[in-house]
């Protein structure tokens, strides 16, 4: 499905008011639309109200809190909690003026009809008819397990002991409870909202009333909360590597026949003892490198997609860099100017492989355990998606071969690590303005490498 | 598809005639001979690629709706991403789409919207519709008896299903169907899993959409619509056929259970108010269910049409945006003279913005419309130009009459690339391999630095669904390009057949919505010029 550009949204304005206990999977959720929709250029941002709750202790001089700070009969709490949410949405509302927002979530719990009343009026002063979005989970398993994800990630429980951090957890979720009013079909019949039940077993959708509100439901439907990993993975060294040439559809080279042998077992290494009989789903292009890479892994469920396939170079297929720098000089400097839009003659840009992307992103929410094996400009748009890389960097981060990308999403940041095959490779990285290959450590593009080489944890 | 390549007048015919409803009202039916066609498209071959006449010459509008002809097991839809061996799309196996409720609840209007949205997408899609293999077995005069489900040995009934059952199977075995939609009352829970059992047996997915009305209003504007346009009622009158309809609803409803309960391990959606709101259930579905779900989020009852308007000056270069000349001055003047009396003849009149009182300011405890979103009104009149400034201006005498006018970048003229401005002798000699595949297949095939038609496909569907998410009038004034997808999604066409369609400046194209199907009609734009006093930016009134 096509990408929406900001120009596309000129008019609209969508508050996204998250609603639900906590540990539901809101704040993940509102993440998620956030990372999604940025990654298909809808300026969006999120607010989240605790944050700002955390602030005002700061301010105030208030230390860690427990639980009896969320009891509806203690005033103080309750006052820093007005004025929180009141910050957040004044925030938001400036931004909506002021950076032209077109999707703004306000992330908190909400979860009494008398808050969302006095929310649904601030912004209708400021003409916007808010989106609710519930959470609602009465499956006592699903909880417990957020609750082991957010308990050792909440900025609330810093420094504090496990133990104690579950408990006193569990207790604020029991003071939510007792005043929680979930969306109701008939008392919020005129309200739009989202319901969704055990993440997604049953939903609820009441006046969906634009076509972004219809997009952003449509992609909430696709997500789960389940613990997975995701690993990524370039093909082995293919025989135009090592002639520098790009796209075409050639054989593995011996070193890159190596590394699809090897690849068995960086995958159960990383598995770990314990889950060596974790079933993953394969996915490769339709390019025979991408097969042959896959060819000695043990699971069943493989699958070919045409959306994987390196980006289509059009006239340039076949090329090196410096043929190409050398036929279309023109070209070749345009590519350098603007990666992310340049469009190869009678070929493709970063842009229109996100779109060609998007129903495999889609299909990538709903599975778990995987193993994508595709190729480098697909790979960097697929990591950019996971890592909310913007879009000038995501073209030229580098994904080296001969190296397993595992990437885990956790509620607040997705863990990245990644596995070396110890094989060599030729690199097919090219810098800004040069047609030679390879990595210089002195570049002015190191800074946006740097997101996949130094930081394995993405906030 | 051959078809029609060799001979387009004939091709109609056919088409009317292939599962529509309508022909079989036609012809007297014998008692008990059938006459629906058995399913199957085995004659097919593969679709021609090669337009005959060298991609040049300009096919005459069909104002025939596609949505019912059988496609061929090679069919290629405009928005199609990709084909496979087995036809089917997404990963995503088999799916019968089970349509249940009581008549007038907009079923068959689900059904043949869904049919025309998902073969868009690429996806093999049928609609079945039992009331066609009624109609073809039924005596002339509909007993209303034969709509009872538990009258005991109801042979009739069970012999009509069964048919129909059989032909959704046989499209699934050897058509390479994808999605069939049995559109059917389906009143009994037991009923429903037996059809689900049946389904699951055969590896096949069954997602029940249950339409329910929960507001009589929309119940008898329904009836209204049926008791004129069903092809049961044809040659009824009137008041009769009302009567008759709104009987058989009443007869049906004490045998009807809304799911639930009974059926908690069945994939079922709940449809209420067409949209309002959406119940899933057991709603862990794969892609393309999603993608349905998606496309019934942003499906409404329509009471207006879609018009084209193909812009002045079409042939400018894609690159350069001059402004209107006062020939082009003299086009935007007739448009609006033509639309404004052409609304006024269907009775929904648009009156000038600067005489409309202004709305009283919403209470804050009210509902407010959605910041941005247009057409939400059965009455609003919506116009989307491109960002050129040819198709900009054309609205400068219509923006009196309407505030919703948004240009949309989508909208923009193919890209030509190295072919612009070229003959087609010149693209021969310059670009010869190019040329051959573009002869092969106008439709895909993408010159150096150009777009294709399927490109703009792909680029428009957000705007597909944003105007199906209209309820009121919505005037495109846009490239011939554009307007040739927009129209091939409407009335369903082949995509071998998009790139020759032909749009006249001179011409309003109008595409009506109806259950059955789109109908398209051409209203000439006249030239009010001379004749100054007709001129409704002279004196509105006038009209």
């Amino acid at each position: 499905m096509p990408v929406y550009s900001i120009s596309h949204v000129e008019n609209v304005r969508v508050c996204v008011v998250m609603v639900g206990l906590p540990a539901r999977g809101k704040s993940l959720i509102a993440q998620k639309i956030v990372r999604y929709l940025s990654w298909l250029s809808i300026k969006s941002k999120c607010f989240n109200v605790g944050t700002y709750r955390r602030d005002l202790q700061k301010a105030a001089d208030i230390g860690n809190i427990t639980a009896d700070f969320f009891d509806p009969n203690n005033p103080d709490g309750m006052h820093f909690r007005r004025q929180a949410i009141d910050l957040a949405l004044q925030d938001m509302m400036n931004w909506f003026l002021d950076e032209n927002g077109v999707v703004g979530i306000l992330d908190a719990t909400n979860s009494t009809r008398d808050r969302r009343n006095r929310i649904v009026k601030v912004l209708r002063e400021n003409l916007i008819e808010p989106i609710f979005l519930e959470s609602f989970c009465n499956d006592q398993d699903l909880v417990l397990q957020n609750i082991l994800d957010v308990k050792t990630t909440s900025p609330d429980y810093v420094g504090s002991d496990l133990q104690f951090a579950t408990e006193d957890f569990l207790k604020r979720i029991e003071l939510y409870e007792k005043n929680y009013e979930t969306m109701d079909v008939s008392i919020d019949a005129n309200l739009t909202f989202i319901k969704l039940v055990n993440v997604n077993s049953q939903i609820i959708l009441n006046r969906i009333e634009s076509y972004l509100e219809s997009r952003i439901v449509y992609y909430v439907m696709n997500l789960h909360i389940k613990p997975r990993s995701i690993y990524l993975s370039r093909h082995g060294e293919s025989e135009y590597n090592l002639t520098g040439q790009i796209g075409g559809d050639s054989n593995l080279s011996e070193r890159g026949w190596r590394y699809a042998k090897k690849l068995p077992e960086l995958v159960l290494k990383s598995l770990g003892e314990e889950n060596k009989h974790t079933n993953l789903t394969v996915w490769t292009s339709t390019l025979a490198r991408t097969q042959q890479t896959s060819s000695f892994l043990p699971y069943k469920r493989k699958l070919q997609w045409k959306a994987l396939d390196e980006l289509d170079a059009g006239e340039c297929d076949g090329m090196t860099y410096e043929e190409i720098e050398n036929q279309f000089p023109e070209d070749f400097k345009a590519r350098d100017d603007n990666k992310y839009e340049y469009r190869y003659r009678g070929g493709e840009s970063y842009r229109d492989i996100v779109i060609r992307l998007e129903p495999i992103i889609m299909e990538l929410e709903r599975q778990e355990n995987i193993l994508i094996i595709t190729h480098q400009a697909v790979l960097r748009c697929l990591y950019a998606y996971f890592m909310n890389v913007p879009q000038e960097e995501s073209p030229w981060m580098s994904i080296p071969l001969h190296t397993l990308i595992k990437l885990e999403p956790r509620a607040y940041h997705t863990v990245v690590s990644r596995i070396k095959a110890d094989i060599p490779a030729v690199s097919t990285y090219k810098e800004k303005g040069t047609s030679q290959l390879g990595e210089q450590n002195n570049s002015t593009s190191s800074k946006s490498r740097d997101i996949i080489n130094n930081s394995d944890i993405v906030p | 598809m051959s078809a029609i390549d060799s001979d387009p007048e004939q091709a109609e015919i056919e088409l009317v005639n292939g599962f529509g409803a309508d022909s079989l009202e036609s012809t007297p039916v014998p008692h008990g001979r059938r006459t629906t066609k058995r399913w199957s498209f085995h004659n097919h071959g593969k679709p021609v690629l090669f337009d005959k006449s060298g991609g040049n010459t300009k096919r005459r509008l069909s104002d025939i709706d596609m949505v019912h002809k059988e496609i061929d097991p090679f069919h290629i839809s405009p928005a199609q991403l990709y084909s496979t061996e087995s036809g089917r799309l997404f990963h995503a196996g088999k799916i019968c789409i089970v349509l249940c409720g009581l008549p007038g609840r907009g079923k068959t209007h689900l059904a043949v919207s869904l049919t025309r949205y998902l073969r868009w997408l690429g996806v093999k899609t049928h609609s079945f519709h039992l009331g066609n293999y009624r109609r073809a077995k039924a005596e002339a005069d509909l007993d209303f008896e034969l709509f009872m489900p538990r009258v005991e040995d109801n042979a009739f009934r069970q012999n009509i299903v069964g048919e129909c059952i059989d032909d959704i199977l046989h499209f699934f075995e050897n058509d390479k169907g994808q999605v069939a939609i049995y559109d059917a009352v389906n009143a009994l829970p037991e009923h429903r899993l037996e059809l689900n059992d049946k389904f699951a047996q055969l590896n096949i997915q069954a997602l029940f959409i249950e339409s329910l009305v929960t507001e009589d209003q929309i119940i008898s504007k329904n009836v209204e619509q049926a008791a004129r346009s069903s092809p049961d009622y044809k040659n009824w009158d009137y008041a009769k056929a009302y009567k008759d309809y709104s009987d058989r609803i009443k007869v049906l409803t004490p045998y009807y259970l809304e799911m639930g309960d009974l059926e908690t391990k069945l994939s079922y959606i709940k449809f209420i108010n067409f949209g309002e709101r959406i119940e899933l259930h057991n709603s862990n579905y794969g892609y393309l269910i999603q993608k349905v779900v998606f496309y019934l989020m942003n499906s409404r009852i329509k009471s207006g049409s879609v018009f084209f308007a193909r812009c002045y000056k079409n042939d400018l270069d894609f690159s350069f945006d001059p402004p209107l000349d006062s020939d082009g001055d003299v086009y935007a003047k007739n448009l609006t003279e033509t639309i404004l009396r052409y609304m006024k003849k269907q009775g929904k009149p648009l009156s000038l913005v600067s005489d409309r009182k202004d709305k009283e300011a919403l209470s804050l405890d009210q509902r407010h419309p959605t910041a941005g979103v247009d057409g939400t009104s059965h009455d609003s009149f919506v116009v989307w130009t491109s960002v050129k400034q040819r198709t900009i201006q054309a609205t400068k005498y219509l923006s009196q009459y309407t505030t919703n006018i948004r240009h949309r970048i989508q909208l923009a003229q193919k890209n030509p690339g190295v072919a612009f401005g070229m003959t087609e002798e010149e693209i021969k000699k310059e670009f010869p391999t190019d040329y051959e595949n573009f002869v092969k297949d106008p439709y895909h095939h993408r010159f150096s630095r150009a777009e294709s038609y399927h490109d703009l496909a792909i680029k428009i569907e957000p705007l597909i669904l944003e105007m199906e998410r209209m309820s009121g009038d919505i005037l495109i004034i846009a490239d011939e390009t554009v307007l040739r997808v927009f129209y091939g999604y409407l009335m369903s066409c082949n995509c071998y057949d998009i790139p020759s369609l032909n749009f006249a400046t001179d011409e309003i194209i109008e595409i009506k919505f109806n259950a059955y199907y789109n109908s398209a009609k051409v209203i000439p734009i006249k030239d009010f010029s001379s004749s100054a006093n007709a001129l409704a930016l002279v004196s509105p009134e006038s009209l």
